[in-house]
């Protein structure tokens, strides 16, 4: 007994001490960050989200050579969040008015315009006037952003155009040609159907592959204002002319154009079914270019895959030649964070960051490119799509707020495997709009 | 001897720093997010009065009836499997293993150490249909059943998602139980033995009562973390498809951060606590007059 | 694992104890034990099949995670996925974050949860059942709703950007279900130990240190497991306060896996979650040899 009681002394003295070991392990990390959280007002802080390597890798690239001065100035540092808690962390950095010098924007554009509307955001249209280097963004990508944002309030470090992917070996081999209307696209679906490729790749685990579908259709075939008409409340999605275009896709679905099993495709999934000749067609953007130029994961060849525009509803008012553009993940610059250094940043940036981008990562962006940069064909051939494209439209969600944008790309699968009516799912869609 | 029991500075100094930090860090954030839901409103724009709105739209909110529905449904099911998994196999380590229990329960409890994510990845890769069959599917064809598209419903991602749940929970709960039961005294077994008990009399006359008080704690803590589930859902389906595995949790996550309306997300949230509230009261209540009864 | 034979002292002596009594001949028993191992059997697969798939994904490339199905074995075996998850992975980093959280946590826990379990439960007092009720509320809030005053808090404390907030939100929201669990084994002791402790003259604190702390040795090992991967598996608290990746806790680290458009790198992922559960698997091997321990001990004591 004694010696049992002996050894449990020890034992507790054993917690206690460790306890107190421990705890200055921690105060030595806190400690050692301190100097980290502090000194925020001297960096040039950026938050940007761990998915994206492309957009650190190229700041870190400026701020040694291009943008040595700035950041002599001002040294970078990249913060990164997960995609998944970028909302969280904006809103609860804003409600302490702390955000960062540059920040990624939320997955909502409408969470931007809130963080501008409380003063939050640069206008970036009058301060790269004053700097002097507004004409260093492309028009287009100015145009969308503000078609996104209300206004030029974030920098387009990518620029994507999306339209339809298609493997040109089995068109050939089941002559069809690259369909230019909605009927002959159904009809080329129908062909491959029968032939025993799957017609379209779509992750319906995303969702917005499939609703990127029914904007097109909507589009195309009401014109380029039509979900704009829906945002500012003078049309409904509930009506017949838009639920219209909900039934299209759904149609897709029922007539089993996606294959099986679509609300599980994932990502990666979808592409590597085009990729490995299971599949004729993919609708994406053209930040895939990455997938086709991995010889690994493209067995079909980067030299049998073409890119066709979003095919056009008969008898619609939509455009020619109709791509979607976004601008994958723009960043704000904070207003309050905002002087004379930032702005030194800012301009070098916007200067040299088309061409570096290009030349390092390959990455298209809505900055100028200023200096002659070797590309492969498939890139080319975007780049070539964004030069002779004047006028381009938005997605489904752009102009959604978050809810929305969750009720329509997490119902999107449940629609086409026809679990949910396309007058269902539009209404839905419409009830989170508020 | 009463007032060496009660001693005012021995109760400060040992209850003293847990209380403490329990209010300042639990208590006073719980009062202060409850008095968001008279709110509307988020921390960039500023919040703004609503009175008893929130609550009004709590009522007629169709996604949160949704929600609640599956947050009940979940916790249900995923509580009765967890203890009753539990309990059959504490039972086996103590009554029909013995002695190689040791090394079956580090085994089983190996899921527990698995994070969510890799879990949630697991489960999808198990239960894909394209572009592959996963195990499930492929064994279905082998006995000539036809594919499921498993997150494709709502009832089959359920299942799905009560399966998985119970998979990585039944070790801990297992653990959890077996060292309730380890405590029962041999010589109360031996003589209950000794009366002519055994098997499953001896497990309901004997070992089930004297297990009680961990038994219920198990269960108020399983029913408390599965109303509030919310990692192996997000990483499993997501919510979907759809948002018909929302529970309540991911409802109140997104509308407070994602959709910028924390009072609501507040409210949300209160209507959750409430329910672990009256669920748990009503096991302690129903269980005390049960030990007192003995 | 198996050679431990003097941790299993209780269930051989009652296996020893019960012997005599068997009539059946040995071989009729062992047929009867047959369904009990095919069931064990069962249940090992179940448990381990998964595992062992985790480590055959963790030596696939990316393109026979997506093209062959999921039983087929590896191409080839080499350390491809575990280089790059160690090193773009930041892995090192990472795990040192989860240890700074996750033990001082831990050790508060026990120590100011064991403490405020025996106060409620073996202290006599007015209020007590009070203070009970408020600590069991805390189970049942969840942890959702504390997260926006506490950053405020953290933030206006100046304490955002350590790991600080990690802490001291990991005590906190693992106290309710410790103090609630204690409370629940010390109402298991009998009263008259501690009053025999009281008569002798010591003080209530030298009694709970001395004959209460040990006497729930088992339970504190128990609660101070279940905390322990509660604390090291969370990721809503990791990510809404350990805001940088210098802060990162391995949880948050292992979603660096997933790309901007939903892709995953399958294999340094399952590397990553590999050397994460087998580095917490050793952890969990060495507690659960001191629970075994603590509850050898523990079965002396009557």
């Amino acid at each position: 007994m004694a010696t049992t009681r002996n050894k449990n002394r020890m034992l507790f003295l054993g917690v206690g001490l460790s306890t107190v070991s421990l705890l200055l392990t921690g105060c030595g990390a806190g400690s050692s960050n301190d100097g980290g959280g502090e000194s925020e007002a001297g960096e040039f802080t950026t938050l940007s989200v761990v998915e994206n390597t492309t957009i650190p890798a190229v700041l870190e690239t400026l701020a040694g050579d291009q943008c040595k001065t700035a950041a002599d100035a001002m040294p970078l540092k990249v913060d990164t969040v997960p995609q998944t808690s970028l909302d969280q962390q904006l809103q609860l950095q804003a409600g302490q008015g702390a955000l960062p010098a540059q920040f990624a924007a939320g997955s909502a554009p409408a969470l931007t315009k809130e963080l501008a509307d409380s003063g939050n955001v640069l206008d970036l249209e009058a301060t790269l006037n004053d700097l002097g280097v507004i004409d260093q963004v492309e028009p287009a990508a100015i145009d969308t952003v503000k078609a996104l944002y209300g206004g030029f309030n974030v920098l387009p470090y990518e620029y994507n155009v999306e339209g339809i992917w298609y493997n040109k070996q089995l068109f050939a081999d089941n002559n069809i040609e690259v369909p230019a209307t909605w009927d002959d696209f159904t009809a080329a679906a129908e062909t491959l159907n029968s032939s025993g490729v799957t017609p379209l790749s779509a992750s319906g685990e995303q969702g917005w592959p499939l609703t990127r579908l029914i904007s097109g259709y909507l589009f195309s075939d009401l014109g380029k204002d039509a979900l704009q008409k829906v945002a500012d409340g003078e049309a409904k999605l509930t009506d017949p002319e838009y639920v219209e275009a909900a039934a299209a896709v759904a149609d897709l679905g029922s007539k089993g154009y996606f294959g099986e099993g679509i609300g599980s495709i994932d990502y990666d999934t979808a592409v590597n079914q085009f990729l490995t000749g299971e599949a004729g067609m993919l609708y994406m953007g053209s930040w895939v270019l990455a997938n086709f130029n991995d010889e690994a994961a493209n067995q079909i060849g980067a030299e049998n895959i073409g890119f066709m525009p979003f095919p056009k509803v008969d008898g619609g008012a939509g455009i020619d030649n109709q791509y979607a553009a976004n601008v994958g993940l723009p960043m704000a610059i904070s207003e309050k964070a905002y002087n004379d250094q930032t702005g030194e940043w800012l301009s070098c940036i916007t200067e040299n960051y088309g061409s570096v981008g290009l030349a390092e990562k390959g990455a298209i962006s809505g900055f100028k490119v200023n200096e002659e940069v070797d590309v492969d064909p498939l890139t080319q051939t975007v780049q070539d799509t964004i030069a002779d494209t004047s006028e381009s439209v938005l997605w489904f969600e752009a102009l959604f707020g978050t809810q929305a944008t969750t009720a329509s790309q997490t119902n999107a699968a449940p629609l086409v495997t026809g679990s949910m009516s396309p007058e269902q799912f539009m209404d839905t869609v419409q009830s989170a709009l508020k | 001897m009463q007032s060496v029991l009660g001693d005012k500075k021995a109760l400060i100094i040992l209850l003293g720093p847990a209380l403490l930090v329990y209010t300042l860090v639990m208590l006073v954030p719980i009062i202060w997010s409850m008095g968001y839901t008279f709110f509307s409103g988020n921390a960039i724009s500023g919040f703004t009065f609503a009175g008893t709105d929130n609550f009004t739209r709590l009522f007629t909110d169709p996604e949160v009836r949704t929600a609640l529905s599956f947050t009940v449904r979940y916790a249900i099911v995923i509580t009765i499997g967890q203890i009753l998994m539990g309990y059959a196999l504490a039972l086996m380590y103590v009554f029909i293993l013995k002695k190689s229990s040791n090394i079956i329960r580090t085994l089983v409890f190996f899921p527990v150490v698995l994070p969510t994510v890799a879990v949630a990845l697991l489960f999808q890769k198990m239960f894909e249909i394209a572009p592959q069959n996963g195990l499930v599917n492929s064994l279905l064809n082998g006995v000539g059943v036809e594919s499921v598209d498993w997150f494709g419903s709502s009832s089959s991602s359920f299942w799905v998602i009560v399966l998985m749940d119970i998979w990585r929970s039944m070790g801990f709960y297992a653990v959890l139980l077996y060292a309730g039961l380890v405590d029962i005294p041999e010589d109360m077994l031996e003589s209950a033995r000794l009366d002519g008990a055994t098997g499953w009399r001896l497990i309901k006359n004997i070992v089930l009562p004297l297990s009680m008080p961990v038994l219920l704690s198990s269960i108020i803590f399983s029913i408390n973390g599965t109303l509030k589930v919310f990692d192996s859902i997000v990483a499993l389906t997501n919510g979907g498809p759809g948002s018909s595995t929302t529970p309540l949790t991911l409802y109140m996550f997104r509308t407070s951060f994602a959709f910028g309306d924390y009072g609501y997300g507040s409210s949300i949230a209160l209507l959750l606590t409430l329910l672990c509230l009256i669920v748990t009261i009503f096991i302690f209540r129903s269980s005390r007059r049960d030990l007192t009864k003995d | 694992m198996s050679t431990q034979a003097p941790d299993q002292k209780v269930p051989l002596e009652a296996m020893q104890r019960q012997e005599p009594r068997r009539t059946r001949s040995r071989a009729a028993k062992r047929w009867a034990k047959l369904p009990v191992h095919l069931l064990i059997a069962l249940l090992l697969v179940v448990v381990l099949y998964p595992l062992l798939w985790l480590v055959l994904g963790s030596f696939k490339t990316q393109q026979e995670f997506l093209n062959d199905p999921v039983w087929s074995l590896p191409g080839s075996f080499n350390f491809d996925n575990y280089v790059e998850a160690w090193t773009t992975g930041n892995l090192a980093v990472f795990v040192a974050n989860s240890l700074m959280a996750t033990l001082p946590s831990l050790a508060l826990i026990i120590v100011f949860g064991v403490a405020a379990g025996f106060a409620l439960e073996v202290m006599v007092w007015k209020g007590r059942n009070g203070v009970l009720l408020i600590f069991l509320t805390g189970i049942m809030v969840p942890g959702q709703m504390i997260l926006l005053p506490l950053f405020s808090a953290y933030f206006n404390t100046g304490l955002t950007g350590t790991l600080w907030p990690l802490i001291i939100t990991y005590t906190a929201t693992g106290l309710p279900l410790t103090v609630f669990m204690m409370a629940t084994y010390f109402r298991a002791v009998p009263r008259e130990v501690f009053e025999a402790s009281t008569l002798d003259g010591a003080s209530i604190i030298r009694s709970f240190i001395s004959i209460g702390f040990p006497m729930v040795r088992n339970a504190v090992f128990t609660v101070a497991l279940v905390q322990f991967f509660f604390i090291w598996n969370d990721l809503l608290i990791a990510l809404t306060f350990a805001n940088n990746s210098d802060l990162s806790t391995i949880q948050v680290g292992l979603l660096n896996f997933t790309g901007q458009f939903g892709t995953v790198q399958y294999g340094p992922l399952f590397a990553a979650i590999c050397l994460n559960v087998f580095g917490t698997l050793a952890i969990y091997l060495f507690l659960n040899q001191r629970i075994m321990k603590g509850l050898a001990a523990g079965s002396v004591k009557g």
